[in-house]
């Protein structure tokens, strides 16, 4: 009997084993243990005694990650406190978060992408850093408070998160291919959406093997057409009784302008299936002409293309108001979870992460702006550097940021709907008009939802820099 | 008097007949806690509203997730996306794993390092293979497009990838690449288990080799064949990974499946709901195969002489 029982006992061990090794839990422990890769070193703690931090990056590269680890190991120094990197990749990232997020396992402090704001804020996932930033505002650039902050206050009601940098997009161009045609571009005049179509058409070849521009098709297709658009209602997505503003003949026939890019040819056929990556290899292998995309491009495109085949302009004014609409963002920012049992020492690694000479050394690592008054006036960042084109938007009177799609969650539609539309419509299975119309009507669908639930909410407008 | 002995309140011939369930238990454990669990969720969960990202507002809908799913304007299209993915893909590999099979049980120099190479396709990972065949059909820099032009066969490079239905080809070439060797490992071990004894009865009585084939060879591999072809069919059907790889279901949904579909559901908008109606519908499409298979194939009368 005695033996039997042992048995039952030590199968019930063995089964609750597996149980909890499968499932367990690795956000923020009190341990003490070591952390995987990224684990802090070996020196005596400062005064964090034996508290380990996790941190999830999501968009790993060996810069970053070589990055992230140095940083780790002297945060380790200053305070104590431990540090355990993890990753995944960006393309597995939105999916990943979502579930940890559902099964409440989210790391203490995660670089969240501000797309995903809506369904984390709603979810409880991140929390407000409104009392950590406290008066400390002064430090940060004007973008970063009149633009960020005053945008996650007004969507989501809070600040959620610190940017790791900023992000603005501009066009890079085939300077040698614009010198061999006779085209002469200065990228400190304002030019405009017509001048931008009119150089995609110039510079396609297809008997060279060259296309005008690296075309989104894929996911994220919307994305710079949204921007295009919002030139035509002055940076808005929705009027302020809630109202979707792009389902007008102007913003259709600006749908059409801009998806001829692709239907005339300006794109290679693969082009409907492309998404960031091949955008970018595109450009640098020589098959594109023009490439939008953010400043993080820049810094590829500085290892893998000679000084005198690229250069960057501007982001184009609209046609309608002569306002550059562009986004600022900051792509990986840095967030503390609803999961996080450690916040403040969490706030303390994000303190260090974005000091002013830690957060300059990352963005001239990742090709971003500085989002400290300190760090951006350093000379990487001056008129005739790399940056010089993404700054002097972000100095521009004229700029404004348009909206977002919504204050909603619109990750699915981002991920499925908005570029399936508009491969129909490219592929001739509908019309311009029907598939705006259906985008519009999932994006009215969504905010008349997001109302109902939350009739306090206000309506984002466009953010100016004053 | 035995059962006193030990202990125990059973009769010997009680323990007996509980003994094969104990031998199985821990197998029979393991699969409901790993499928079972898993399968009776994704059943509740296709009748609720259940999003991933929305879990404080998990309810019960009825049949609102069978409704969407079957009036989803992509349904026609995945369906028959799904059916001509799965024939085409077994029927070839079918086919050409029959031959190499058949090649390969015949005796000729260099066999074995012949029978490593050929069935190498089936050692690589799926998202290898997807990587292969997604640069190998670049419309730009593709090497497929690359031997078409020197051939003479095309002037411009064809956009595998962003045209409908081409896309869907090329995954379909993919999964038949990767799917031969399985057909042809399976198939020659059947084959060298047939007794030589009843060829040279045949050879004897005049039988020429069409003869032989399908009525001494192919009755004896029969059972083999029948295996494999219900194992490939739903191991195919379920495959989502070489789609999501090559073409992620583009352009449009062209090259999407009633799986890929699923995953898509799942993990692009978390609609764990919705994509819990497709596994339903998976599963039942997959058994009403499996019993109608058997049944018009005679397996269990398959191999009897």
């Amino acid at each position: 009997m005695k033996r039997k029982v042992l048995s039952l006992l030590l199968v019930a061990a063995m089964t609750a084993t597996m149980l909890t090794g499968c499932g367990g839990k690795d956000s923020a422990s009190d341990s003490g243990s070591a952390g995987d890769s990224g684990n802090a070193g070996t020196e005596a703690p400062a005064e964090g005694g034996d508290l380990t931090l996790t941190f999830l990056d999501v968009a790993p590269s060996d810069t970053r990650t070589t990055y992230y680890e140095s940083m780790f190991q002297k945060f380790y120094e200053e305070t104590g406190i431990q540090v355990e990197y993890q990753s995944v990749p960006w393309d597995d990232a939105a999916d990943k978060l979502t579930v940890l997020g559902a099964a409440n396992n989210l790391p203490d402090v995660m670089t969240t992408w501000n797309g995903w704001l809506g369904q984390f804020t709603q979810s409880g996932w991140v929390i407000p850093l409104d009392d950590y930033i406290g008066d400390t505002t002064s430090d940060y650039t004007d973008a970063v408070v009149n633009i960020l902050f005053k945008s996650e206050q007004t969507r989501y009601g809070h600040i959620y998160t610190i940017p790791d940098g900023l992000m603005v997009k501009g066009i890079y161009v085939r300077k040698d291919w614009c010198e061999e045609a006779g085209i002469k571009l200065d990228p400190t005049k304002p030019w405009t959406y017509d001048d931008y179509f009119e150089l995609i058409e110039k510079l396609t070849d297809p008997e060279k093997g060259r296309y005008g521009a690296s075309y989104r098709g894929a996911r994220g297709a919307l994305d710079p057409l949204w921007v295009y658009l919002q030139g035509y209602t002055g940076g808005a997505t929705f009027n302020q009784e809630g109202q979707i503003l792009m389902n007008n003949e102007e913003c259709l026939e600006a749908f059409v302008k801009w998806t001829d890019i692709y239907k005339n040819g300006g794109a290679p056929q693969d082009a409907i299936n492309w998404g960031f990556t091949e955008m970018v290899d595109n450009f640098a292998g020589g098959l594109t002409g023009t490439l939008i995309n953010d400043s993080e491009v820049a810094a590829t495109l500085i290892n893998s293309m000679e000084d005198s085949q690229w250069m960057v302009m501007p982001m184009p004014t609209s046609e309608k108001d002569g306002i550059i609409y562009n986004t600022i963002n900051a792509p990986y920012a840095y967030s503390i979870s609803g999961n996080s049992q450690n916040p403040d020492a969490s706030w303390k690694l994000i303190e260090f992460l974005t000091s002013a000479e830690n957060q300059a050394e990352y963005c001239q690592l990742t090709g971003e702006i500085p989002i400290k008054n300190e760090a951006s006036g350093l000379d990487y960042y001056g008129e005739d550097g790399y940056y010089g084109v993404f700054l002097q938007q972000m100095n521009d009177p004229t700029l404004a940021v348009p909206t977002s799609f919504g204050t909603f969650d619109f990750t699915d539609l981002h991920q499925g709907l908005f570029h399936e539309e508009i491969q129909s419509y490219l592929l001739g299975d509908e019309s311009a008009a029907d598939a705006l119309g259906n985008i519009c009507t999932a994006l009215q669908e969504r905010m008349d939802e997001y109302m109902a639930e939350n009739p306090d909410a206000g309506i984002e407008t466009a953010l100016t820099m004053n | 008097m035995s059962s006193k002995k030990s202990g125990s309140k059973l009769s010997l011939q009680t323990r007996r007949k509980l003994q094969p369930y104990f031998y199985i238990a821990p197998v029979m454990i393991l699969l409901l806690l790993m499928f079972g669990y898993p399968l009776i969720k994704s059943i509740i969960m296709s009748f609720q509203d259940y999003k991933l990202s929305r879990l404080d507002k998990v309810s019960w809908n009825n049949f609102k997730n069978y409704a969407a799913m079957f009036s989803d304007k992509n349904f026609g299209l995945l369906l028959k996306n799904s059916l001509l993915y799965v024939i085409s893909a077994v029927l070839a590999q079918f086919l050409l794993g029959l031959g190499l099979a058949l090649t390969l049980n015949g005796k000729f120099k260099g066999r074995g390092i012949y029978q490593s190479i050929v069935f190498l396709p089936w050692a690589f990972s799926a998202f290898v293979v997807g990587l292969l065949f997604r640069w190998s059909f670049n419309g730009e820099y593709g090497v497929v497009n690359d031997v078409l032009k020197k051939l003479g066969l095309i002037d411009t490079g064809i956009s595998w990838l962003g045209t409908p239905g081409l896309s869907l080809l090329v995954v379909i070439f993919a999964m038949i690449w990767i799917g031969i060797p399985f057909f042809g490992i399976n198939i020659l071990a059947a084959l060298q288990s047939v007794p030589s004894d009843i060829y040279e009865a045949a050879d004897m009585d005049g039988c020429g080799t069409i003869r032989k084939f399908f009525t001494l060879t192919l009755p004896y591999i029969k059972p083999t064949i029948i295996m494999t072809i219900l194992l490939r069919t739903i191991w195919i059907f379920n495959s989502f990974d070489l789609v999501v790889i090559i073409t992620e279901g583009g352009p449009a949904n062209y090259s999407q499946t009633l799986p890929s579909y699923m995953y898509t559901q799942a993990f692009a908008s978390y609609d764990f709901g919705l994509a819990g109606a497709f596994g339903v519908l998976l599963m039942v499409i997959l058994t009403l195969y499996a019993l109608i298979f058997l049944r018009i194939t005679k397996y269990d009368k398959a191999g009897d002489f």
